[in-house]
């Protein structure tokens, strides 16, 4: 009953005109920032903050939580028509997705895209409704040995990701492992392979390596085929929707990518950005013809998105119910509730009853919205695949540099895009798939953190991963997967093992 | 077809440049103000500068623009602002950590003389800090003196965190540990007071220096009990929470200022019109009010004159501190 008279009063302050407004502006700002590669949510997000100060804090709210959820629906686009990964959760979508479009389903990936994105944000939105404090608790129960223990789980799994030889993904692993070394060392503040160029000194960022790898190795290997066969699509556009097979193939994908990504998302720091990789090798892992992976599978376009929009919903539930931000832009979000006024923490849902379930309520709102604005856009977008090619790709170019410039303010990061580009196509010449270096990228710095930090709250005696439950689970998990991984014998049983396993 | 584009690239050029002579000769501001803030969007010194730069593009007439500039320890953004002329066009928004500390633990990475070619013209707002410790698990110290002796009973059981090696959580930590006799384990959190917050509030780690605006609400709900205060008096809204000098501590915890630099080689006049803006900005009701909710003081210098003084004090004071908690770096 609580619930209800809540979500009543939620519904109250989400559908007055003024917040309704708010919450349109923040999700067409959100789903244009998606579309352009680069500038991402928390770039806007800072921009638009003074413009909150004079806001009801609750529109403001609203405003800078579509502007989040908002580039999640964006970001596929791009990474769909012509494999431009703009945020860490769209490489995924990459994969499958271009592909897809390539064979001139453009249109049906996109439009599963949107209508997965929209499930799980309902889902995910009603989940923080009735459970986020029991959520938020389950969150909290990860500290850094259960971090590490997930993420050694992740990276072995990252294996599946590749759809060509196992060594060659492990090895691009590695590779990914090392970029991610590079920068200040958090622990002793020492210098690693930065070359004395201050600009490295943080690190090699993820929106120059990712645009370089994928975009614009694309674009290089599009122009060395020479002339005729020189575009996006490799078959005409088939019909823009979705056809039954497809449909049929995508629900329960959505279904567990919605599971998935709703949990993971709860973990501050990391779990959003592990969802759309974990959705995208389950469904491998069960799909009875993981061959198609990598060339198309509609399955590794609907679980991954339906996985990184339920993330993104959930993420909210540790800074509203404990005022602990898990990402950049959720401290952004508390930033705004602390000018205001609000002081984030666990009181806010019983003090602030009204901005709590208008939020929350909002969110849904405006995921409605959101597959009201994209799917119309659909047929644009295709459309835009039939643009001669020797445009399509200075405008991707200028696009690609523009975005990777707004995201440091830095003309070093443009070169870094430009390099990795060169390397990519490289890589593509060798058959060596990124997706795997990618995700080595982004889980070694996090692995290596929390490893330390594990070590250093446990004295320097590495029982601590034995001695917590949830880490000792992950390890059992991670030794299984090793082994069914190295056993020849195994090897043919392997689908079926991870099938038991799941 | 190319010797026409160079032409007429090179018309291009004449053509504009008597508008940036003029541009230049024209007094400040002239075009857009950017502020350079060394840190990522959301933290307590971006926050400021959002809600200066508001303020002050109402007073000088022209945008004033914030752009995040991160890494290096603040010395990246420091570039930034001696890059071009020095027309008072380009100022950094930083804290104590970027523009005390940092000159002093980090002289060798600077490819400048930070004394000499970068100077305060105002500073801005000072935002108190907590000792807090976790409420989680079985940590029992309910005060600063049981958290003490918590400590010397279980050598190396007890953890801080701070926002980073070298940071003025990391230095104020170490010393008051020092001076009371203890040893505690540094976590630092990769992820500022944003990671601080969360590592206490699953007791991943025991205690920290960190700032009233981060953990307020925390505090309310009972997350973290905060054990003492580093104001000179007990703050209104925390009236239970003793401060440090009455508890035998004083001078140590650090208000985590924030300031306004520019390159030195800027003419007094701007510097003083830039000062004048910015203390406009710091009374008006707007920015104040904006302050207190985020439990920080606007804290202005009368004159980039006293400004400059204030930082050459504070870095002489760091620069105890630093030798004193004698940190290891690498």
């Amino acid at each position: 009953m609580d619930v209800l008279s809540n979500l009543a009063l939620g519904f109250g302050v989400a559908l007055t005109p003024m917040n309704l407004l708010f919450a349109l502006i923040g999700c067409l700002v959100g789903t244009l920032i998606g579309v352009l590669p680069g500038i991402g949510p928390v770039a806007t997000v800072a921009m638009l903050l003074p413009l909150t100060f004079q806001l009801e804090p609750v529109s403001g709210l609203i405003m800078l939580a579509g502007i989040f959820y908002g580039a999640q629906y964006g970001g596929s686009t791009t990474a769909i028509l012509v494999n431009l990964p703009g945020e860490s959760s769209s490489v995924v979508t990459c994969l499958d997705g271009h592909q897809m479009a390539r064979k001139g389903r453009a249109g049906s990936a996109l439009a599963i895209a949107a209508l997965g994105s929209f499930f799980a944000g309902t889902v995910a939105t009603a989940l923080i409704a009735l459970a986020a404090p029991p959520l938020a608790k389950l969150g909290q129960s990860f500290g850094a040995p259960e971090y590490f223990a997930l993420m050694l789980f992740g990276l072995i799994a990252a294996v599946a990701l590749a759809s060509g030889s196992i060594a060659k993904a492990i090895a691009m692993i590695f590779l990914g492992l090392l970029f991610g070394l590079v920068g200040t060392d958090a622990n002793t503040g020492s210098q690693r392979y930065t070359f004395g160029i201050p600009a490295l000194s943080d690190g090699i960022g993820f929106v120059p390596l990712a645009i370089g790898l994928f975009g614009i190795s694309e674009i290089i290997a599009n122009l060395a085929r020479g002339e005729e066969s020189r575009s996006v699509l490799d078959r005409k556009i088939d019909k823009l929707w979705p056809n039954e097979e497809e449909f049929r193939r995508s629900r329960p994908a959505v279904l567990r990518g919605t599971a998935i990504g709703s949990v993971l998302g709860v973990l501050p720091g990391g779990g959003a950005i592990l969802s759309s990789f974990a959705s995208y090798m389950v469904e491998k892992k069960l799909s009875k013809t993981p061959e198609e992976f990598g060339r198309g599978a509609v399955e590794g376009v609907a679980g991954p998105e339906a996985a990184n929009n339920a993330g993104a919903q959930t993420s909210f539930i540790p800074t509203l119910t404990l005022g602990i931000p898990g990402n950049a832009v959720m401290a952004l979000m508390i930033g705004a509730m602390t000018i205001h006024g609000i002081q984030p923490g666990p009181l806010v849902m019983k003090e602030k009853p009204d901005l709590f379930w208008g939020l929350v309520v909002s969110m849904w709102i405006g995921n409605l919205m959101l597959l009201v604005i994209n799917l119309p856009l659909i047929g644009m977008w295709v459309k835009l695949l039939r643009v001669p090619y020797r445009y399509l790709y200075l405008a991707v170019l200028v696009f690609c540099g523009i975005g990777v410039y707004a995201v440091g303010n830095s003309g070093f990061d443009v070169l870094l895009a430009a390099l990795f580009g060169v390397v990519g196509f490289i890589f593509i010449r060798l058959r060596c798939e990124a997706a795997p270096l990618l995700l080595g990228f982004i889980l070694g710095p996090m692995m290596e953190e929390n490893l330390r930090r594990a070590m250093l709250i446990g004295g320097g005696d590495p029982m601590i991963f034995v001695n917590r439950p949830i880490s000792f689970g992950l390890l059992i998990a991670t030794g299984l997967l090793i082994a069914v991984l190295l056993l020849p014998a195994a090897r043919k049983g392997r689908d079926q093992a991870f099938q038991e396993e799941a | 077809m190319r010797k026409s584009l160079l032409a007429a690239a090179a018309a291009a050029l004449l053509a504009a440049a008597p508008f940036a002579a003029q541009a230049q000769s024209e007094p400040f501001p002239n075009r857009q103000v950017k502020l350079v803030v060394p840190y990522a969007p959301g933290g307590a010194t971006d926050i400021v500068a959002r809600v200066l730069a508001d303020r002050m593009r109402v007073t000088l007439g022209q945008p004033v623009v914030v752009e995040n500039k991160t890494g290096a320890f603040g010395i990246l953004a420091m570039e930034e602002i001696l890059k071009g002329r020095p027309d008072g066009h380009t100022l950094m928004v930083g804290n104590v950590s970027t523009n005390a500390i940092t000159p002093i633990i980090y002289k060798d990475k600077m490819k400048f003389d930070y004394e000499t070619q970068i100077t305060a013209v105002a500073r801005l707002a000072v935002i108190p800090a907590f000792v807090g410790a976790t409420t989680a698990g079985d940590f029992k110290p309910q005060s600063l003196k049981e958290l003490i002796d918590y400590a010397k009973k279980n050598p190396g059981k007890v953890r801080y965190t701070s926002a980073g090696i070298g940071s003025y959580p990391h230095y104020d930590a170490a010393i008051f540990a020092k001076r009371a006799g203890f040893d505690s384990v540094h976590v630092p959190a990769r992820t500022g007071a944003a990671g601080m917050v969360g590592d206490l509030t699953n007791g991943d780690v025991h205690w920290a220096f960190i700032n009233v605006a981060s953990v307020a609400g925390l505090v309310r709900a009972g997350t973290i009990k905060p054990l003492a205060v580093i104001t000179d008096k007990r703050m209104p809204e925390f009236p239970d929470v003793p401060t440090m000098t009455e508890l035998g501590f004083a001078g140590i915890g650090t208000f985590n200022w924030q300031g306004l630099f520019a390159s030195a080689g800027t003419p007094a006049d701007v510097q003083a019109k830039i000062a004048a803006a910015v203390n406009d900005a710091l009374a008006s009701d707007d920015v104040k009010a904006a302050l207190a909710r985020a439990m920080g003081t606007a804290s202005p210098t009368a004159s980039p004159a006293e400004a400059q003084a204030w930082l050459k004090s504070e870095i002489g004071i760091w620069r105890k501190f630093v030798a004193e908690a004698d940190i290891k770096l690498e």
